[in-house]
């Protein structure tokens, strides 16, 4: 008996494993196959719909948040980005991974600032944080010297941090820890508010406020990421923030006019024409500040 | 004996997951080549695991005045991915299946839009795989 069941463990194991290598589906005979096969048992799976990675939404990235601010003119304002010592503060995986998130938004918001000493400072902090999340091949000393090698130069370090960002989700999708990864988004998205609303002042641009306004949809995902648990257990307090902070988006009023798009084939580029708008009262602002001020607060509690 | 039975699926398993993991790398450190030096990456890294007619589908705001590289790949050849993009109301703004499935385009956004990102293999071209898609901007 014993050896027809190793026989039949075995065949199963082997099995598996050719599935892998490309022996489950294939195309239909005739038909060219320069795919390897995969099984997709493991994904996220919604009445044929797979989410891609198990998200629900991207997140933009705060690099373009932090282009904004510097585009607008508002005043650098060296007391906003986190400090080094709130490490000191975090004692969990989930508070790492927020504070990953968030140095990254402060990150961006230094370097287009041409404030280069402090993004070394920063990037110093995320490889400190990436090596308590198992992250350092991503936020290695390559990426560090890369960093110091162009510290004039703004579009090399947006690229680098890009990169080293891209990469370390990588790792953390391919390695099934997307609780990681969506509070490092998380974390990123509710530091690019905080920073966008923080330097606005009494008197708000209009640009800025729009950008504030158009972030309903990204919120409107994280609150549903983390009501299904995507975001771990035992965040009940940044849930609660970031529902609290919905309902203020209640007050802003969106329009949207679909216009066909233009093609231009030979560059590769489809012109996006569709028109929409964004209004919002500068107290509706103010209302919104308060509450992202206060979320943020989650990310070093 | 149940237990090597037990033993010998769980090691399948660790085996299949390293095989999903390292074809998903491989595509996209082919895909991040259509992401150029022009554009600065997002940061985000998007993956599933697609067999037959899935769709994998993603929602993200695309600011305006900003031009955005999509680069969507499977497999170690371009073409093998369709992917298409949708505003809130279902129009269609852009599909690559209209052009031979070209692994990379870009979208030049006149005013901030909400869209749906969806992606799916050519049946043509393959049964299943790791289909990954990966974006950049202009600054």
């Amino acid at each position: 008996m014993a050896p027809t069941h190793l026989r039949s463990a075995l065949a199963a194991a082997i099995l598996l494993a050719l599935q892998a290598c490309g022996g489950g589906q294939q195309p239909a005979e005739g038909q060219p196959s320069d795919t390897d096969s995969l099984d997709t048992a493991a994904a996220n799976t919604h009445g044929g719909v797979v989410k891609v990675g198990g998200q629900i939404v991207a997140v933009p990235s705060p690099v373009q948040t932090a282009l904004l601010i510097k585009k607008l003119g508002l005043p650098y304002e060296k007391a906003l980005p986190l400090e080094a010592s709130i490490l000191e503060k975090l004692a969990t995986s989930d508070q790492h991974a927020l504070a990953l998130g968030a140095f990254g938004a402060d990150l961006a918001y230094v370097t287009v600032h041409r404030d280069g000493q402090r993004a070394l400072n920063i990037l110093q902090t995320i490889q400190t944080l990436s090596g308590k999340l198992d992250l350092s091949n991503a936020f290695d000393q390559g990426l560090l010297d890369s960093f110091k090698r162009s510290l004039n130069n703004e579009d090399s370090l947006l690229r680098f941090s890009g990169t080293a960002y891209r990469a370390a989700d990588q790792y953390l999708k391919n390695n099934d820890r997307n609780v990681v990864s969506s509070l490092v988004l998380a974390g990123g998205w509710i530091e690019s508010m905080y920073l966008t609303v923080s330097g606005a002042g009494t008197k708000p641009d209009a640009a800025l406020m729009s950008r504030l306004g158009e972030q309903r949809r990204t919120l409107s995902a994280l609150v549903a990421m983390f009501e299904q648990g995507q975001g771990g257990k035992g965040q009940e307090t940044l849930l609660a923030g970031l529902k609290d902070l919905l309902v203020e988006f209640d007050g802003v009023t969106t329009t949207y006019q679909f216009q066909p798009p233009t093609v231009d084939a030979a560059k590769k580029t489809t012109y996006i024409n569709s028109t929409s708008t964004v209004a919002m009262a500068p107290e509706k602002f103010a209302a919104i500040a308060t509450k992202v001020k206060a979320l943020r607060t989650t990310i070093t509690a | 004996m149940r237990k090597t039975t037990h033993l010998l699926i769980l090691a399948a398993s660790l085996l299949f997951g390293s095989f999903a993991q390292a074809q998903c790398d491989t595509i996209a450190s082919v895909c991040e080549k259509h992401i150029t030096e022009a554009y600065i990456p997002d940061g985000q890294f998007y993956r599933a695991l697609l067999r037959e007619d899935e769709v994998a589908e993603f929602g993200l705001t695309l600011y305006g005045g900003t031009t955005y590289r999509v680069a969507a790949c499977s497999g170690l050849n371009d073409g093998n991915l369709v992917f298409s993009v949708y505003d809130k109301d279902r129009n269609l703004l852009y599909t690559n299946k209209e052009f031979n499935n070209d692994p990379y385009w870009d979208l030049v956004i006149a005013n901030t839009i909400d869209v749906t990102m969806e992606a799916q293999l050519d049946p043509s071209k393959a049964g299943s795989g790791c289909a990954v898609l990966l974006m950049g901007f202009k600054k």
